[in-house]
């Protein structure tokens, strides 16, 4: 109902995609940590990728409010794969924004997943506190040289491409920073041991190293010393796409727990008769559409251009913190089983969990809903 | 060759329906709807016939609630050129019966001169396997129902229809109607850029009083009832028993 027609039909299309293929293969991903190539391969058939990338660059050019829906829908089938989607989705708004011609011609092949891409902010000692970051790039010639290292970057094991934050100035904080294109297959690249995580275990995480890497001048996104600038610039969007995907954890949730109750039975009876399991459904029901709710609120005020910070953190904070509890109550749900692994709401459970975390944490985002309160006052 | 495809607007195949309280038809209302499956692989018939360079155009019409226009910019979106809409009613309960869906047809392969008219065999929502044959007769054409393969030369369709028992192929003069059975072939996923191009696609909207045709009922529902419940299975201890249960209680034996 507050979708248009166009907006519905892509939700359509990626809903059947997700429930045929999708779906299906989570448990194994899940099992065997594996990058699923061949599904995104089709994903990219379907243009699921760079949603946002206008016409003219290649993409569909679809709105915030369409690209929430895509990234609810592939949750809802796996997580790791909406991330991917999401991955992809910041680094073709960084390059639409602020790459040259000659770096945006990189975008289809981005799209088409052909060349796979990393985001490379964390550092052992910048991870909320990106300014912290010690990766440097010194001039030398009329390009750099970079030398530094980065932790926990999805797609290390397996990226073409990194988008690099690095130190371009001591002495200028937050100014100085910049943004550099990087082929990870460059000489003094180096590749750390792939990370084994809790949830989300398709996604490739590890480490990079970079030992003197030289970069020509065409590897700078944007103008130098804007690096954090952009990085934030592009943070609204990313926050509105975790908490589709926390959405989209909690909705498989939701649905799994509802089809075991209706079918499981005790003392003679179907569970779902029984007004305990009864409030369990409908809290998890009502706060999987509250969440729903925010995050089509905060992407449409990103399409209006109205200030959209407060309800971006919002939509994250909550919606992370909702996956959370309301996955653990589908496993109470299903009780034992909930428990054991190759069950759907085991490993929704454990997927959950990092919503709460990445895209900056809840409790920053509590800080930055307290900000925005006290700066611009209580109505939003 | 021009290949008109029509779609039907039909209560989506995951919707559990409900009958309504007295019993005239299924409850409509606030339902989810979507493209009739067997019409769905009609038209990635036509698309296909197209890709192969075969068809020059495709073009899709429905006729019936406005909300139709949903269905018709489905069928851009997976490859149709453009879209017809006749609105005939603006009551989402209202159903057309096939003779008044085949008239309308008949008008409008009348002033679109298509080769081929390619649907599905039937609609999910009444069964009634109809329109498509009675479409072929009202226009004096061949027909090739059932299909499971076609393959278009020199003029001529030539379709594998799927029969009680196997298959039967068949060859049939352009122009035709061909209807889609199940295994024709699988529709594809519709993609993103295809939706956003879909909205520059032209649709055009009728009023069935632009098109003349008589669309009165001719047929009464006298009664829709939802299928009895399936009552639970009884284990049986032995095969002496299950046998003795299949002749005496069940009488299939």
């Amino acid at each position: 109902m507050f979708l248009n027609e166009v907006q519905e039909q892509v939700l359509e299309t990626t809903r059947s995609f997700v429930d045929a293929v999708i779906r299906p293969a989570a448990e194994a991903l899940d099992r065997e940590e594996r990058f699923p190539s061949e599904i995104y391969d089709q994903m990219a058939e379907l243009g699921l990728f760079g949603i946002g990338v206008p016409e003219e660059l290649g993409g569909p050019g679809f709105d915030t409010l369409t690209y929430a829906v895509v990234m609810e829908e592939l949750s809802r089938g796996y997580a790791s794969i909406a991330d991917q989607c999401g991955l992809v989705e910041l680094i073709s708004t960084l390059l639409v924004r602020h790459g040259t011609e000659s770096q945006r011609k990189i975008l289809p092949e981005i799209l088409s997943m052909r060349r796979k891409v990393a985001y490379c902010i964390t550092e052992p000692e910048a991870g909320t506190d990106v300014s912290g970051i010690r990766t440097t790039a010194e001039r030398d010639g009329n390009g750099w040289v970079l030398n530094g290292g980065k932790i926990w970057i999805h797609n290390a094991p397996v990226a073409d491409t990194g988008f690099v934050l690095a130190r371009t100035n001591k002495d200028a904080g937050n100014r100085g920073m910049s943004i550099f294109i990087v082929d990870l297959h460059a000489q003094g690249v180096d590749r750390g041991p792939k990370e084994h995580k809790m949830g989300q275990r398709a996604s490739q995480v590890g480490g990079l190293d970079f030992q003197d890497v030289r970069l020509g001048p065409d590897a700078l996104l944007g103008e130098e010393g804007r690096g954090f600038h952009m990085m934030m610039s592009v943070l609204d969007k990313g926050r509105v796409g975790i908490a589709s995907l926390a959405v989209g954890i909690a909705q498989a949730g939701l649905e799994a727990a509802v089809d075991y109750a209706g079918t499981r039975k005790q003392f003679g009876k179907h569970i779902s008769e029984f007004q305990g399991v009864q409030w369990l459904l409908a809290d998890m029901a009502k706060d999987i559409e509250a969440a729903r709710l925010l995050v089509y609120s905060a992407a449409s005020k990103i399409d209006r251009g109205l200030d959209a910070t407060r309800s971006c953190s919002m939509a994250k904070c909550f919606a992370g913190d909702m996956a959370v509890a309301r996955t653990a109550d589908a496993v109470q749900v299903f009780g034992g089983s909930g428990y054991i692994r190759g069950f759907e709401v085991e490993r929704l459970y454990r997927d959950a969990k990092i919503t709460q975390i990445y895209e900056g944490t809840n409790q920053i985002q509590r800080m930055i809903i307290a900000r925005e309160l006290l700066r611009k006052g209580a109505r939003s | 060759m021009k290949i008109l495809v029509p779609v039907k607007r039909v209560v989506d195949y995951n919707v559990k329906v409900r009958v309504k309280a007295d019993g005239s038809g299924v409850d409509l209302s606030g339902v989810k709807m979507s493209m009739n499956p067997f019409d769905e692989i009609a038209l990635e018939e036509a698309v296909r016939l197209k890709e192969k360079g075969l068809a020059t155009e495709v073009v899709a019409v429905s006729a019936g609630v406005g909300q139709a226009r949903d269905t018709l910019r489905t069928a851009l979106a997976m490859g149709a050129d453009r879209a017809i809409l006749v609105e005939t009613s603006t009551d989402v309960n209202d159903d057309l019966e096939p003779l008044a869906v085949a008239k309308i047809l008949a008008k409008l392969v009348e002033t679109e001169k298509p080769d081929l008219v390619l649907m599905g065999k039937q609609a999910i929502d009444n069964d009634m396997n109809a329109t498509g044959q009675m479409l072929a007769a009202l226009l004096g054409w061949g027909q090739a129902t059932f299909a499971s393969q076609v393959d278009i030369k020199d003029g001529a369709a030539t379709v594998t229809r799927e029969v009680d028992g196997g298959l039967q192929t068949i060859r049939v003069n352009l122009p035709a109607v061909v209807t889609a059975d199940l295994r024709l072939n699988e529709p594809r996923y519709v993609s993103l850029p295809n939706i956003m191009k879909a909205k520059k696609k032209p649709l055009e909207e009728k009023k069935i009083s632009d098109i003349g045709v008589d669309i009165t009922p001719r047929l009464q529902v006298v009664r829709t009832v939802e299928p009895a419940q399936r009552s639970a299975g009884v284990k049986v201890g032995s095969v002496d028993e299950l046998i003795e249960k299949l002749k005496n209680q069940a009488g299939v034996i």
